[in-house]
């Protein structure tokens, strides 16, 4: 796994209410991690890919998301989209730290340098 | 009788056990015994304290081995939002406080080396533990329109009084959890006085943090109500009333101008349509295809069951869409979907 992302998802895991986190490269090849019992790393692979899939859908109605908020009763998923192509999700318990800091974690996601 | 004075519980974290205790028995003694002073001789055990009680207030020594204060303001800022932040340190430069300010922290005071410097200290930690701080944004918006306020503060599921006034008359409108519940306009109240505040052509508008009203006077849905006014609008403005083609793309909402202030960015409403369950729309406004909008409607409402059943995040509410320059909204109910686009435009003052 590149060290940068890694280091930051160590970071992440400190946020309450973080359910579990995952990229997808531009290669389609995946990484995640979960932070807790609710949340499999396969699912969120699996989310990653259908989500990152969707995406064109947008694009065809002339909207280019920089980042989308999937609000459900029981958690909040963000997805995120950089410019190189990778693409995060994060997935957060609703009403805790981590579902404030969203904006906070997407910049911090948006400003990773990969080549490190 | 007086009211007994609200106790502060405060946490220090100082590798200079001296320092420490000359904090607590001062401070102690100087905020008559209001302070609650607990102590922590790193960072590490700083956090575990904060795991098993809450504070008020944390005062950070930057200097501290292997986790330094910089580093802990960062977690804090992170798992305690809400907890107000102090720096103290014996090394103060303009570099280490613009980071330790970024951080989080709402003070960066250098560590005194007298009595009355302490003292000084001790004023300005006791003022900021004893201000309140309010929740949300503080700004200026130029150029709102009344109906988009409401819409954000309805699809936010937001609580809030929204006090409109224009030269001749003010009333209020109430919202809880989305929902709009009450309106009044001097003698008026209930959905005739929501149209008549939202048919007024001008005036300013503030919102206050929710009271429960006396009366809960509407009822109906707040996509309706706004769809409702819009038409009552239309039909009061001449030019609309003589327009000959259908209504199908009202006039925009009514602006309201807030008297003073720059301009940065003025939020606009750039498209709005509600449909039923079934996808028939029942109002639209500036969209050029509604058609394409049902289909990515449907698009959502099949990714948002996929993935909610994937991850087991239960029933789906809405999408919210970070655009380029705005916002999309998508909301889907078993009884309706709601689309909003809103575009963020720059002013200049």
């Amino acid at each position: 796994m590149n060290n940068s992302i890694e280091q930051w998802f160590a970071s992440c895991a400190v946020v309450p209410g973080m359910l579990g986190c995952g990229v997808r490269h531009p290669d389609g090849t995946c990484v995640s991690q979960r932070f807790h019992d609710s949340c499999s790393r396969e699912r969120l692979d699996q989310a990653l890919h259908s989500l990152g899939d969707s995406l064109s859908a947008f694009s065809t109605h002339g909207l280019a998301p920089r980042w989308l908020t999937w609000t459900f009763e029981q958690g909040q998923l963000r997805l995120v989209l950089r410019p190189d192509g990778r693409l995060l999700a994060l997935t957060v318990q609703p009403n805790t730290p981590a579902a404030e800091n969203l904006d906070l974690l997407t910049e911090e996601f948006l400003a990773l340098n990969f080549a490190a | 009788m007086t009211t007994p004075a609200k106790q502060q519980h405060i946490l220090f974290v100082d590798d200079e056990t001296n320092f420490l205790d000359t904090i607590r028995a001062l401070f102690t003694a100087w905020s008559k015994s209001t302070w609650q002073i607990k102590c922590a001789t790193s960072a590490d055990q700083a956090l575990e304290i904060l795991k098993t009680r809450s504070f008020d207030l944390i005062v950070v020594d930057v200097n501290m081995p292997v986790l330094d204060g910089e580093q802990l303001l960062r977690i804090l800022a992170r798992r305690y939002p809400d907890l107000k932040k102090a720096v103290i340190t014996g090394h103060a430069t303009e570099q280490r406080r613009s980071a330790c300010l970024a951080n989080g922290a709402e003070l960066f005071i250098e560590k005194p080396r007298s009595a009355e410097g302490l003292k000084a200290v001790f004023t300005m930690l006791d003022e900021l533990v004893t201000w309140k701080q309010q929740a949300g944004f503080q700004g200026m918006l130029r150029r709102v329109g009344l109906q988009d306020v409401i819409q954000m503060e309805c699809l936010g599921r937001n609580s809030s009084i929204l006090e409109i006034a224009d030269r001749k008359l003010s009333g209020r409108i109430y919202i809880e959890d989305g929902r709009i519940i009450h309106a009044v306009v001097g003698e008026m109240k209930g959905e005739a006085a929501f149209q008549k505040l939202l048919a007024l052509p001008g005036g300013s508008f503030e919102l206050q943090h929710f009271e429960p009203p006396g009366e809960q006077t509407i009822q109906g849905q707040w996509e309706f109500l706004l769809m409702e006014a819009a038409r009552v609008r239309d039909e009061s403005t001449p030019e609309t009333a003589a327009a000959a083609e259908p209504v199908v793309a009202p006039e925009p909402p009514p602006v309201l101008e807030t008297p003073v202030g720059p301009t940065r960015f003025s939020p606009r409403v750039a498209e709005m349509l509600i449909f039923s369950g079934q996808g028939a729309p029942l109002y639209q406004w500036q969209c050029a295809d509604a058609k394409t909008r049902v289909a990515l409607m449907v698009e959502i409402t099949q990714q948002a069951r996929r993935v909610g059943q994937l991850l087991g995040l239960g029933k789906f509410d809405r999408l919210e869409i970070q655009l380029p320059a705005g916002r999309a909204v998508a909301q889907i109910k078993p009884d309706r979907m709601v689309f909003v686009q809103v575009a963020m435009e720059t002013e200049r003052a």
